[in-house]
């Protein structure tokens, strides 16, 4: 019994590790820019897909990757996608900066959707396997088990946001990015060249998205161009958990969701005797996501947010 | 802009009186040739005036409420499916035409108020994630509930729908049936807009804090336009299922709810002419660059997200709607109300 | 009739806005609050307003307690209010902006509205009533205008018009004067003593002294988030509590008064060398 609910923690944790990862990007665009970046789900599929792109260049398509290659491969996706999310705020968002709020969301849609197409043409629809880039062996303890690969992923998670957490509290660049988050126009009015920290948050978000995807891509084995509009779409939801706006939000966020989902699609059938089965899976996430709205926007871990603020945003 | 109606422009009023009835000619002449147009042509043309009876009900969230709402296609699958169950042999229910469409109407309402609720209160972005939510969530549900929906997939052998004893089979039948709902929503939305309740939301959608601040109960007049947005919505459905006599959910994604929102985008939001405008677009390009089909979704969502950056109202701004149509007709200039 | 505040405080989750303020106004009367900022005058209003929940204390309106109402419901009650930055519904005309202001409660009203059932003569009688209001402000030239597109003077105007439109019982003023030249202020302060109404409480929040001791009756200064002093004018002006807190020692008093004299007669200069 113990093996089977430790197993679900492992696996519960794995997935709420990379959930936390995206919804980083997103509180991060959030806290500054007030706006949902609806293409970062894209880019947690670009990053599956250049990854691919980047090990076939290097001849390891079919796996057998080393640590070495691997971990440059992932150094440059993070610079690639990280990139293209600066090109995309600065090409799709700017310009929409004074403009009504729906306007950049309308915007990240048409994005999205001429993202997925783009990749459709490419690759093509279908699901494409991805190799594995971590060892396999299992781990035994306990009666519960886990591959290398759901090891990897969580170290690797924890190393990034605490990498992150540790820049934006401490860095002078970190305090840059909060004081913009903070209060644009002030912080422009001291001197802060705003464009530029908002350019370092497109880096750093998409980033991280991207190197979600590459771990969410070796760990499932497959990749659609499709994956990231329903992933994107939980991993808002772990951000609003957390608190949206707050970077332990997100990773805690991340973490409970995986957690809901994990749990929820085990007791589901037992609960209802077989008749509501693990295909509900997604709408946890998404029923999650209509509760928290309704009941605490302000999320566990983010600031009180007042009705005042939830529905008029007011600028000074 | 204040118009005084001067004595002295009676020529004036003339001509524009004839620019007026001229429009409507025009419209008439299309219309009357459309029963002429090979079947796949009407097909088209019916392509084109349910996407316009959508974006007419969400032109009501969108454009005068100013909610982005991105589950809209679920009060399209709401209305679809309740024809589909109520008119066909899946549960042996057999009910008319006719009588289906209020009910589609009446339950896509019910939905609308059903998510409208809980989400009202939120902030536009958040509202936006939101109805998305709900309509990835009423999609799931249909491709799950096998006992009720049959999954995915569909149902099939929907009863031919009959209106007055008339069966509907040809194209060109749906297309009087489609002209007549366009007609009749969109004047629908149109006396709504000119409406207090229209005013009540013009002055959401300038400042929500002030309007409330002046005794208008936001919460009731944005619920109204969830109401009504998804009433139209369910209509279109339940058209939809006659039509097509099979419905699966592969045909009410996410990606159909963006679409419905482009074509607003495209056309021109807030305004009813700006819808027709964006469903042609929308239904015509790729007809014409068939041979272009795979990049169908590449183009429209650059279009889309270029349309916003350089004209975000759309091609036909706000003020060239029917009131202008109308204003014309009285020889006025541009009237105010 | 009364509209009292009882012992309402406030509190942003630390921070004590307004502690224990009590303030009874009377009708037919002009009351002025004033203090420094941060004294608290803004998020009084706001309170009284729905803006802000009351973390303690008791609104009245003639013994009907409002705190704790949604915004629009205290609206409906008879409190209106202007904004510090004018919030008007700037794409909108003069007269929409006054029109949506009779947005009718019951569903059958709007039903009857858009179905277009005998709505002529009603519509008429709104848009007679809107009239008369505007000509009271002089902005009956405008009503065709986008608010956005008026002068920042008759935006101001508006905004008053536009909370008198539905005959409140309170009329709150979140300083009306900021921002208006001198011309402007001397129209609002016959505005403001032609709006004095039996039946209307009018509520000045304020800096200009010049405007508040003219027209007000009755004065309270806030302090801190406190009610430092309450009185007429003069009882005010005279207070030694007063003129410590808010309008300095006498030295400064002094120094400031011998600067607005020099740059009165600045301004009378530059305005006759304008004029030649």
């Amino acid at each position: 019994m113990t093996g089977l609910v430790l197993q679900q923690c492992v696996n519960a944790l794995t997935i709420g590790a990379i959930y936390a990862l995206i919804a980083l990007g997103y509180t991060m665009v959030y806290g500054v820019m007030r706006l949902i970046n609806f293409v970062h789900g894209e880019m947690f599929m670009l990053g599956a897909y250049v990854s691919l792109g980047l090990l076939l260049l290097a001849g390891h398509g079919a796996g057998g990757a080393g640590p070495l290659l691997v971990a440059g491969i992932m150094v440059l996706v993070f610079l690639i996608v990280g990139g293209a999310g600066v090109t995309i705020e600065r090409v799709a968002y700017k310009p929409l900066r004074n403009s009504t709020r729906l306007a950049p969301m309308l915007s990240a849609l048409g994005l999205s959707l001429a993202l997925q197409a783009a990749v459709q043409l490419v690759c093509g629809p279908a699901p494409i396997t991805f190799p594995s880039v971590l060892p396999s062996e299992r781990l035994e303890f306990a009666g519960a088990s886990m591959t290398l690969t759901q090891l990897g992923i969580l170290v690797l998670a924890m190393l990034l946001m605490g990498g992150l957490q540790l820049f934006v509290g401490r860095s002078r660049l970190g305090v840059v990015v909060r004081a913009v988050s903070e209060n644009a126009r002030t912080a422009a009015l001291l001197g802060i060249n705003v464009d530029r920290a908002i350019s370092l948050i497109f880096l750093l978000g998409p980033g991280l998205g991207a190197l979600a995807g590459l771990l969410y891509a070796s760990y499932y084995g497959v990749m659609t161009p499709t994956m990231g509009v329903v992933i994107g779409l939980k991993a808002f939801t772990a951000a609003i958990l957390g608190g949206i706006g707050s970077i332990p939000g997100a990773m805690l966020g991340g973490l409970l969701l995986g957690a809901l989902e994990v749990l929820g699609t085990s007791l589901l059938p037992i609960v209802t005797h077989g008749y509501l089965g693990t295909e509900y899976r997604d709408i946890f996430a998404f029923a999650a996501l209509i509760v928290v709205l309704l009941f605490r926007p302000s999320g566990l871990l983010g600031e009180q947010v007042s009705e005042e603020t939830m529905v008029y945003k007011s600028d000074y | 802009m204040q118009t005084q109606a001067l004595p002295a422009a009676a020529p004036a009023a003339r001509t524009l009186r004839l620019r007026g009835i001229a429009i409507l000619l025009a419209a008439a002449v299309l219309i009357g040739l459309v029963p002429y147009l090979g079947s796949y042509a009407i097909r088209v043309v019916d392509s084109v005036l349910i996407y316009t009876l959508l974006g007419i009900g969400l032109n009501l969230v969108v454009g005068y409420a100013g909610l982005l709402d991105l589950g809209f296609v679920a009060f399209y699958a709401v209305g679809a499916y309740s024809y589909a169950l109520l008119a066909s042999p899946q549960f042996g229910i057999h009910l008319p035409f006719l009588l289906v469409l209020p009910i589609g109407a009446g339950l896509g309402a019910c939905f609308g108020i059903l998510l409208g609720i809980p989400v009202l209160r939120l902030r536009g972005d958040y509202l936006a994630v939101v109805t998305l939510g709900f309509g990835e969530i009423i999609r799931v549900l249909l491709n799950n509930a096998d006992a009720l929906t049959n999954g995915p997939q569909g149902v099939i052998g929907i009863d031919r729908a009959r209106v007055f004893g008339i069966a509907l089979s040809r194209p060109v039948d749906f297309f009087w049936v489609l002209l007549v709902a366009c007609l009749v929503c969109g004047t629908l939305v149109y006396r709504l807009e000119r409406s207090l309740l229209g005013q009540a939301w013009a002055a959401i959608r300038e400042d929500q804090d002030a309007a409330r601040g002046v005794g208008i109960n936001t919460t009731r007049a944005k619920l109204a336009a969830f109401a009504i947005s998804a009433a139209i919505g369910g209509l279109a459905g339940v058209i939809f299922a006659a039509f097509q006599r099979y419905v699966s959910p592969d045909s009410f994604s996410l990606n159909e709810s963006i679409l419905i929102v482009l074509i607003i985008v495209i056309g021109g939001v807030g305004n009813i002419f700006g819808v027709l405008l964006g469903a042609v677009v929308l239904v015509l390009l790729p007809e014409l660059l068939r041979e272009f089909a795979a990049y169908r979704m590449l183009v429209l969502g650059l279009v889309m997200a270029t349309l916003i950056v350089l004209r975000p109202q759309g091609l036909l701004p706000r003020n060239l709607g029917p009131g202008e149509l109308l204003s014309l007709l009285r020889g006025r200039r541009r009237g105010s109300r | 009739m009364s509209f009292e505040l009882q012992n309402v405080t406030k509190r942003f989750g630390a921070v004590a806005a307004i502690t224990d303020v009590s303030i009874r106004f009377e009708p037919g009367q002009i009351h002025a609050i004033i203090g420094p900022n941060g004294a608290g005058k803004s998020t009084l209003v706001n309170m009284a307003g729905g803006s802000y929940a009351v973390t303690a204390g008791r609104i009245l309106l003639d013994g009907r307690e409002l705190q704790g109402l949604k915004k629009h419901e205290i609206s409906l009650a008879g409190v209106a209010r202007t904004y510090q930055n004018i919030r008007l519904f700037d794409r909108m005309s003069v007269m929409e902006n006054l029109e949506v202001c009779l947005y009718p409660q019951r569903t059958t009203c709007i039903l009857a509205d858009v179905l277009g059932l005998g709505e002529a003569g009603r519509r008429e009688q709104r848009l007679a009533h809107c009239r008369r209001l505007l000509d009271r402000f002089d902005l009956v030239p405008f009503a065709g205008v986008e608010a956005r597109n008026l002068s920042y003077g008759r935006q101001r105007m508006l905004e008053i018009a536009r909370a008198m439109v539905r005959t409140p019982r309170v009329l709150m003023l979140d300083e009306p004067a900021a921002g208006l030249n001198d011309a402007e202020t001397r129209d609002l302060k016959q505005r403001l003593r032609h709006l004095r109404r039996p039946d209307l409480i009018v509520i000045v929040i304020e800096h200009d002294m010049d405007l508040v001791m003219s027209i007000s009756d009755h004065v309270t200064v806030m302090h801190r988030g406190q009610v430092l002093f309450a009185g007429t004018p003069a009882q005010v002006q005279e207070n030694p509590d007063v003129r410590e807190a808010y309008l300095g020692t006498e030295d400064e008093l002094d120094a400031i008064r011998s600067l607005a004299q020099r740059r009165k007669a600045e301004r009378r200069l530059r305005q006759q060398a304008g004029a030649v």
